[in-house]
């Protein structure tokens, strides 16, 4: 009896051990975020931009660090600096548009394509502003 | 005599847009690194969405950027990063403006690597302080990039904390490249 408590109280200590180390140690460093396994808050590229323009502190709290799926038109495609691919995709106002750094390269997409795109929205510079992108459809 | 007037104008308009045109060249994709190095240890992290504007003519330079946009290896260093250190959702933007001090000496119409010096402020945190920096200015084809590495101090834009000096540096190395459009 006292050997299967002795033998209880080992496992769940080392079970402990182990799910602390990797809760608190192993998974914070090592987890790298991936938009492919959030849901991403739903917008047209025309609403988003507007958003912005309208209230940008505003827009900054509902958006900032969070994964955003959008609908929108390519209007630029091109390779940044890095080899990566850069979509700047169509608002209502020719000055601004949401600009997004794909996480893989994609080179077959082509201005006038209507796509869905999620990534990770940082903010709003001339053009709202999303990184490691990913497409959806 | 209206019309030819009008017509006139119209083509003083034109050219003068086109001037204009070639001195300002800008892209959306400037890269941004900053590297923190300590016997303990190293950290960077990268932002390759940076917008920068060059004036070929008066020199003027700036770059914006947003500071939710740096990617560093490891994801919980990018959250304190932007949580404590930078407050972020507070100051989403860091900013440069200046100008090439040694404009003279770089011929933007021939092929070529120029030495080139840049002053201006830089604002981080809402705070704004004088750097200078010295680098490179590449012609390739009609094609402008630019290259710098220079150091800034953590403390000079009010970035505290008790990692500052023992995991992350005092002064943090910065690496630009922007390749104009």
């Amino acid at each position: 009896m006292k050997k299967k408590i002795l033998v209880a109280a080992l496992t769940i200590l080392i079970t402990a051990v182990i799910g602390i180390w990797f809760f608190v140690f192993y998974k914070p460093t090592h987890f790298k975020r991936d938009v492919a396994d959030e849901k991403g808050i739903s917008i047209s590229a025309p609403d988003l931009v507007k958003a912005f323009q309208d209230n940008e502190a505003s827009a900054n709290s509902t958006y900032l660090d969070k994964s955003v799926e959008i609908k929108g038109e390519i209007v630029e495609a091109k390779p940044d600096q890095s080899g990566l691919t850069m979509l700047t995709l169509k608002s209502n106002d020719a000055m601004a548009g949401v600009l997004c750094t794909l996480k893989f390269a994609d080179t077959t997409l082509k201005a006038g394509q209507t796509i869905t795109v999620k990534g990770i929205c940082t903010g709003f510079l001339s053009d709202v502003v999303l990184k490691e992108a990913i497409i959806v459809k | 005599m209206l019309k030819h007037l009008v017509i006139t104008l119209f083509f003083f308009g034109a050219i003068n847009t086109e001037t204009i045109a070639q001195n300002l060249h800008s892209t959306k994709a400037a890269k941004i690194r900053f590297f923190s190095s300590l016997a303990a240890e190293d950290i960077e992290a990268t932002n390759s969405q940076a917008v920068s504007k060059l004036d070929t003519k008066t020199g003027a330079i700036n770059f914006i950027v947003l500071i939710n946009g740096f990617v560093f290896e490891n994801e919980l260093m990018q959250k304190h990063f932007n949580e404590e250190y930078m407050e972020s959702p507070k100051f989403p933007k860091s900013e440069f403006k200046g100008s090439l001090t040694n404009l003279s000496a770089i011929n933007f119409n021939k092929n070529g690597t120029y030495p080139a010096t840049a002053s201006g402020n830089l604002t981080i945190r809402g705070i704004s302080q004088p750097v200078r920096a010295t680098g490179s200015v590449v012609i390739t084809n009609g094609k402008i990039s630019i290259k710098s590495i220079f150091k800034i101090k953590v403390k000079d834009f009010g970035i505290a904390g008790s990692d500052i000096g023992k995991s992350i540096a005092n002064e943090l190395e910065i690496t630009v490249t922007s390749l104009y459009d």
